[in-house]
């Protein structure tokens, strides 16, 4: 009895996983087909493909002066300039990230449920127990659908709405990328923080630490190695943005690779990706020897 | 009464001049879902006094700590701590009885990735305000630095105060969460099995600090231990705890052979 008990559990155990696997190939495969996606479709027309050479035929030999005929007397190297529009693209990235950690660990803390879970022994006065049982749930919700609107609209669409509010202020660009960010370093950190292991936690409030002290001293410092991890990497992700920003008229990275390309400057176009490229690679660079002293 | 010869315990319920804390429990029983963990214990510990707690795992040696500093609260009867019933405490005095009680874990609830000072110094949150306690993290005031300084000093990891904690031994770290409850200026110290994390030789070192420490500052001291050998050897009042029912509690040597023999029989658990 308890036997085929225990084998149809068994089975069953494996069956729910094969179906999970089945649906998720099924769901692929109809995507596929609901979007008509050929192989086909990755030959290119005969003019695409002119185009397509002449940008890739450039990635060996990327332009060392500019490729315009005319260049007027002013204006500075090109590889000059665009050390110039990288350091605009940290700068504008490092203003976006400025903001976005300050909002990530404001609403971090708001959104992660460690603040307000109870004491391990119940024992709470009226108020306590009225914030815990009323306010705190209302606070989490509110913060959680606040960090998902935040997320959910890109920073270009804020980008393209502050333009339109703000015309091309310098904060404008900061705020787009800062709000989307701000959103995602709100959730990951609400995250970090509540897998945190807990058992410091308990023993803190064992010895009469606060609720506050408990998620301030216990928690927040086991998370951290994450935290700061996770943060370089969205500090990389701004970097891209703040470049693409520069296609709105801002003098990052972006602004000169989409001049460039509409003059069929190929050349020039790919001294400023391998000008990005170096970025992101001494961010990783940078990102990896911090993380080598905190968490190794 | 339960006192040793030749070690200057004071009976229960002695001289209140001491600083130890005094503990209390009346038809005290823990019950977790259909479990139960502890069953109508009556329990007196004196000030100064040291006890250990000796039994097989799961026979409830750690929720009875975790009733003495009130971490647990008993589904049945009471628990008084220095003569205050902690059911009728707010949760303001509840918390000022439980910074008065060191507690050493036995997986020492260590943070990893920092240092020694301010693992210790993470002891004297439940005596500080929230802004205290900030100001004491980031920048330690020079009073508490030296006074971790001579701590580490008694537990033998002075050297060790800017160390990051995963980056010391077994034996250190737990001397780590040993000088993290004293820092709390506590009366009462529980250590929950702190033969478990460490090897032979340094868990009798940890057992032997802990009695030393607790006599030389007149702290009331209970600690579970499953090796019996230890808990005879450093602990003048033993309590045998069986299936959540207290099967002895008295003088260690008035302990018959046959009464540890019944204590850990595997059999009829």
């Amino acid at each position: 009895m308890t036997r085929s008990w225990g084998m149809a559990f068994l089975h069953r155990g494996l069956g729910v996983r094969r179906t999970l696997i089945l649906a998720i190939l099924a769901g692929g495969i109809w995507a596929f087909v609901q979007l008509d996606l050929k192989p086909a479709d990755l030959v290119p027309t005969s003019g695409g493909m002119r185009v397509a050479w002449a940008f890739f035929s450039r990635a060996l030999s990327p332009a060392i002066v500019y490729e315009a005929e005319f260049v007027p007397s002013d204006t500075p190297p090109l590889l000059w300039k665009a050390l110039q529009a990288a350091g605009t693209t940290v700068v504008f990235a490092s203003a976006a990230m400025s903001l976005a950690l300050i909002w990530g660990l404001l609403l971090g803390f708001l959104a992660s449920t460690s603040w307000w879970v109870g004491d391990p022994a119940g024992g709470a006065g009226p108020v306590t127990v009225f914030v815990r049982r009323s306010i705190a749930p209302i606070v989490y919700g509110s913060t959680r659908v606040l960090i998902a609107f935040m997320r959910s609209i890109h920073e270009l669409i804020w980008a393209v709405l502050f333009l339109a509010a703000f015309g091309l202020s310098h904060l404008s660009a900061a705020i787009a990328i800062a709000i989307p960010f701000g959103g995602t370093l709100a959730k990951i950190f609400s995250e970090m923080i509540d897998e945190a292991p807990r058992d410091v936690a308990y023993a803190f409030r064992g010895s009469g630490a606060s609720a506050t002290q408990v998620y301030l001293f216990g928690l927040l410092p086991r998370a951290l190695p994450d935290m700061i991890a996770y943060s370089f990497y969205r500090f990389e992700c701004a970097l891209r943005s703040s470049t693409i920003l520069g296609f709105f008229g801002y003098p990052t990275l972006g602004f000169y690779i989409a001049a460039s390309f509409e003059n069929l400057h190929y050349g020039e176009v790919w001294t400023y990706l391998y000008t990005l490229l170096a970025l992101v690679i001494l961010v990783d660079w940078w990102s990896g020897a911090l993380r080598k002293r905190f968490v190794a | 009464m339960w006192s040793k010869g030749g070690t200057n315990r004071k009976s229960p319920g002695g001289a209140s001049s001491s600083r130890g804390a005094r503990f209390s429990l009346r038809k005290s029983s823990v019950v977790f879902g259909s479990t139960v963990a502890l069953d109508s214990v009556d329990l007196e510990i004196g000030s100064g006094e040291a006890v250990g707690f000796v039994g097989l795992s799961g026979a409830g040696k750690t929720t009875l700590l975790c009733l003495l500093n009130g971490t647990v609260r008993p589904t049945g009867g009471t628990v008084q701590v220095d003569g205050r019933d902690l059911a009728t405490l707010s949760f303001e005095e509840l918390r000022k009885v439980r910074a008065g009680i060191g507690f050493v874990h036995q997986d020492l609830s260590l943070i990893p990735n920092l240092r020694v000072l301010h693992n210790v110094l993470a002891g004297r949150l439940g005596k500080l305000s929230f802004w205290g306690g900030v100001r004491a993290f980031l920048f330690p005031q020079r009073r508490y630095v030296h006074q971790i300084y001579e701590i580490l000093e008694r537990v033998g990891i002075p050297e060790k105060i800017y160390e990051r904690t995963d980056r010391l031994s077994g034996g250190q770290r737990q001397r780590v969460a040993i000088a993290r409850a004293l820092f709390q200026q506590p009366e009462g110290l529980l250590a929950d099995e702190p033969v478990s994390s460490v090897d032979p030789a340094r868990a009798r070192s940890a057992v032997s600090l802990l009695t030393e420490i607790s006599r030389e500052q007149g702290l009331t001291l209970c600690v579970s231990l499953h090796n019996l050998h230890l808990a005879r050897e450093f602990f003048p009042r033993l309590v045998g705890l069986r299936a959540g029912r207290i099967v002895f509690d008295r003088a260690t040597e008035q302990v018959g052979e046959d009464e540890f023999q019944a204590l850990y029989d595997l059999n009829g658990v």
